[in-house]
């Protein structure tokens, strides 16, 4: 028997805040790897995959489990609970992902207030018939008994706004071969950065990367959406008028949306010296606007759709703006 | 970083501040923030016993920061920089918070300027913090010159130099020098030849030992900065050997309106109706004639012509309403009996002599008649065959409310001064601004007017604005005496607070490249990274402002900095 095989295995949870669930799905994409994870440490907590009950967690020792990888947002009490439980009983607690990291999608959330997404959800959407006006209350008596469900916040949080966080790893989802490096770094103990970096993800952001053509020759007269334009698959998407996040987004990724011929969403957030995507992005986008008089920029401007929700996609909670003033 | 030992102090300015400001309430209020060590109060900061109680106390105190809150930075800023430095910590580890203009002096409730005031003095203590010592700079002058354009502003500079024993490369696009004086016959208001006053001129300039004068020559290309620049010129279209000098002047004057798109006027249709600058010519060959060679028995002279009209040029050119005067002079004394109409819009005589010269015309049998720039231009037309004059002008005459004919057999269009339709080249070749009348801008409209914000580029004479001769030599004088004081020196002081690219955060996109007003900023292929080049570099901020990759830094006006700042003034609730 190999020395490997007699050092304790590490203890790993992957816990879910509000997320889609395909963070856990880039734990398993990891795909023969897997078993090489699985090698070195014991899932003891990861609901995707294996059924682990609260109580469960809540009796483990304090920081018994070694890595923790929490994605998704916090958005509920149920989520706020996890985290502070998780938190408490790791040595590691890793914000996996976009939304545990800055907020991501369900992060833009925080461009409404709790009663206008309930209003929303429950009453006006097309395909709603509500009459009566029933909206989702934490405690409901009923004769047979009372049924609780977690509290929903106001705002959407990132990790790091709930409790301490140890490392990010970026993406929507990360990629599973940062995955593993940080991995394979935790279980070797060598090469993690200082508390509080961002792992696998690069310093700088996704045009050092990117292959396409990039010159200082950036004036847009309109923006585009990718399916009105003809891209010419070789030039700067930003230099044919399609908003692309990559000069505002950590490499990391491998730039495989720009790869793809699609332009960079900005999943993997800023890079370490901008603390604000979105304010970056459209400061630089500002500066390409080729217009002179105040109408015609008005104008440029109007062609950009939705641009709170383009530039702040994944990083609403934790930018600077954080949220709309309600 | 060491830690932060900040000294507050909060200045009375006699009544100035304290009178809408609780100076001591400031004063006791933000003695309790981290990292502040004291917290005084005094009547006048800016006195001796003010900064020497800074610097007492920089010294006992060991303090590592200063804030002083008191008038605007742009007074007294390099005030207590200075006293800083004498206490031997660097200039730029102080910050000052601005309670008089912002606070004191706008405001009329003394609860509410208090607080202000509080906001003011804890925002500039939060970033004063994230100070970090900056080293002063300066670069050598190379005492050459070069002065763009060879009319009366560029020439005047260039033998103020010259004549100062420095050498001038003066060059010129045309065959001679003279510029647009060069085509007047008569000077206003004094009537003296322009002749006589230019021919001299380029004698002194063209045999001037210290001035090489480049004809028919173009400006290809400028690189370097304030001190050190090189040129490439172009002579007739063949390149001519580099040159190098510590400064430049742009004195590339303006041109005359093309009036022709004014259909009223019918300019170019009829041959004589003719621009004020074709009449120079006339009146320079001596003779005043109709194209058919017969003397002209009615003249109209229409002023304001593509000026003062949004649908031309928004502005006045200045000079046109004396020159339209002095042609009366002109007219009358070579056709005594002539008719002569002075078709205005407004009468400008702002100048010294200018409103005596303008009554001393009217005695000159003239009629003058005026029309409504706004409202409706006068319109020429061709007079029938019985009528005994060629045309007729149409207009409303706005001071009898009447609608007139006026019998004319030539007609002199004032026109406009309007900008070289290759002036966005020159501009981008030297590193100017223009505002929207496509006139260079000045680095201060009143205290700084032949300056620009480009270190070591000056700009004179009508290409920062339509004026007459004496403004243009009086600029062209002033911007010589600036030249010569930093050649006197031998070295500029640079900017400090300039932008830096971190290489490792740079992801190459570009976008800081096109938006720097100083050509600061160019792409290192071999890095793949933005490269600014600090002696180009104003501090502007733009290129940081715009860096979606946070990878541009502005010293002194860090992210750090600036957050600070904001959560400072943002951290008080009432």
């Amino acid at each position: 028997m190999s020395q490997e095989t007699i050092k304790p295995k590490l203890k790993l949870a992957v816990y879910w805040g509000a997320a889609c669930g395909g963070c856990c799905v880039s734990v398993l994409d990891t795909h023969e790897k897997l078993l090489d994870i699985v090698a070195a440490a014991d899932p003891v907590f990861w609901p995707i995959a294996m059924d682990v009950k609260y109580k469960d967690v809540e009796n483990m020792p304090d920081k018994s489990i070694d890595l923790t990888l929490f994605n998704g947002a916090v958005r509920n009490s149920e989520n706020k609970h996890m985290a502070e439980l998780l938190r408490q009983k790791s040595k590691i607690l890793v914000a996996y992902g976009s939304c545990a990291y800055m907020g991501g999608i369900p992060g833009l959330a925080n461009f409404f207030s709790k009663d206008e997404i309930f209003k929303r959800a429950y009453e006006e959407t097309e395909s709603t018939v509500n009459a009566e006006h029933v909206i989702p209350l934490p405690l409901v008596t009923v004769k047979e008994g009372s049924l609780e469900i977690p509290v929903m916040f106001n705002d959407v949080f990132p990790l790091n706004q709930i409790v301490d966080v140890d490392y990010y790893i970026p993406g929507c989802p990360p990629q599973s071969e940062r995955l593993i490096e940080v991995f394979t770094a935790v279980v070797t103990g060598t090469g993690l950065p200082p508390a509080g970096s961002v792992v696998g993800a690069n310093d700088k952001t996704n045009c050092d990367e990117c292959k396409r053509k990039k010159s200082d020759n950036k004036k847009v007269k309109r923006f585009y959406r990718p399916w009105e334009i003809q891209d010419d698959k070789e030039t700067c998407f930003i230099e044919q008028g399609v908003i692309c996040m990559g000069p505002a987004t950590r490499g990391g990724c491998g730039v495989r949306c720009v790869d793809g011929n699609s332009p960079c969403r900005g999943c993997y957030g800023p890079p370490s010296g901008a603390s604000d995507p979105g304010a970056k992005m459209m400061a630089a986008i500002g500066t390409m606007i080729d217009a002179n008089n105040p109408g015609e920029i008005d104008e440029i401007i109007e062609t950009i759709v939705d641009p709170a929700g383009l530039f702040y996609r994944f990083s609403l909670p934790g930018s600077i703006l954080g949220r709309k003033v309600l | 970083m060491e830690e932060p030992r900040i000294g507050v102090y909060v200045c009375w300015c006699g009544t100035n501040i304290s009178k809408m400001v609780d100076v001591e309430a400031v004063t006791k209020e933000v003695s309790t923030l981290p990292y502040v060590v004291l917290s005084k109060n005094y009547k006048y900061m800016c006195s001796d016993p003010g900064q020497d109680l800074i610097i007492k106390d920089i010294k006992l105190h060991n303090l590592n920061r200063v804030v002083v809150a008191a008038c605007s930075p742009r007074i007294h800023e390099l005030t207590f920089r200075n006293a800083c430095e004498k206490a031997g910590i660097n200039p730029y580890l102080f910050e000052m918070a601005n309670i008089r203009e912002q606070d004191s002096w706008v405001h009329t409730d003394r609860n509410e300027a208090t607080k202000k005031a509080i906001d003011l003095v804890i925002a500039a203590i939060r970033r004063v913090r994230f100070h970090e010592p900056l080293q002063k700079r300066s670069v050598n002058v190379d005492p050459a010159t070069l002065i763009i354009g060879g009319g009366i502003s560029g020439m005047t500079a260039a033998l103020e130099i010259a004549n100062a024993g420095k050498q001038v490369y003066l060059v010129e696009r045309a065959d001679h020098l003279g510029g647009q004086v060069a085509r007047f016959d008569l000077t206003f208001p004094h009537l003296s030849s322009a002749r006589q006053m230019l021919l001299p001129m380029i004698r002194k300039v063209e045999n001037h030992p210290m001035i090489r004068v480049y004809l028919k020559t173009e400006l290809q290309e400028v690189k370097g900065y304030i001190g050190n620049f090189r040129a490439r010129l172009q002579f007739m279209g063949t390149d001519q050997p580099e040159i190098t000098f510590g400064n430049i002047i742009a004195a590339v004057g303006l041109k005359p309106f093309d009036p022709s798109v004014i259909e009223e006027y019918s300019y170019g249709k009829f041959p004589d109706v003719i621009t004020s600058l074709e009449f120079e010519d006339k009146l320079r060959a001596g003779r005043i004639l109709t194209k058919y060679g017969k003397e002209p028995r009615n003249l109209a002279i229409i002023h304001c012509v593509g000026s003062r009209n949004k649908k031309y040029h928004e502005y006045c050119s200045r000079v046109c309403c004396m020159v339209a005067l002095k042609f009366v002079h002109e007219i009358r004394a070579a056709l005594p009996d002539a008719n002569i109409f002075e078709i205005y819009a407004d009468m400008r005589a702002y100048g010294k002599g200018h409103e005596e010269f303008y009554a001393m015309t009217t005695h000159k049998q003239i009629i003058f008649l005026m029309y409504d720039q706004q409202k409706r231009l006068p319109v020429i037309r061709e007079a029938h065959r019985d009528d005994d004059c060629n045309m007729l002008i149409e207009m409303s005459e706005l001071l009898s409310g009447i609608d007139i004919e006026v019998p004319v057999d030539m007609v002199i269009l004032m026109v406009n001064m309007e900008a070289h339709d290759n002036v966005r080249d020159v501009v981008r070749t030297i590193g100017v601004s223009l505002c929207g009348n496509q006139f260079f801008i000045e680095k201060h409209p009143k205290l700084d007017p032949v300056a620009t914000t480009t270190g070591g580029v000056y700009i004179v004479g009508t290409c920062q604005g339509p004026k007459d001769i004496p403004d243009s030599v009086s600029q062209a004088k002033a911007a010589a005496a600036r030249i010569l004081g930093t050649i006197a020196q031998g070295s500029v002081p640079v900017e400090v607070t300039t932008a830096m690219v971190n290489e490792s955060l740079c992801c190459g996109c570009q976008t800081c490249i096109s938006v720097c007003p100083y050509t600061a900023v160019s792409f290192d292929e071999i890095k793949k990274v933005s490269v600014v080049n600090e002696v180009l570099c104003k501090g502007c901020g733009t290129c940081g402002g715009c860096c979606p990759a946070g990878a541009i830094t502005c010293k002194h006006f860090t992210d750090r900095q600036i957050l600070s700042e904001i959560e400072g003034i943002m951290s008080m609730s009432y």
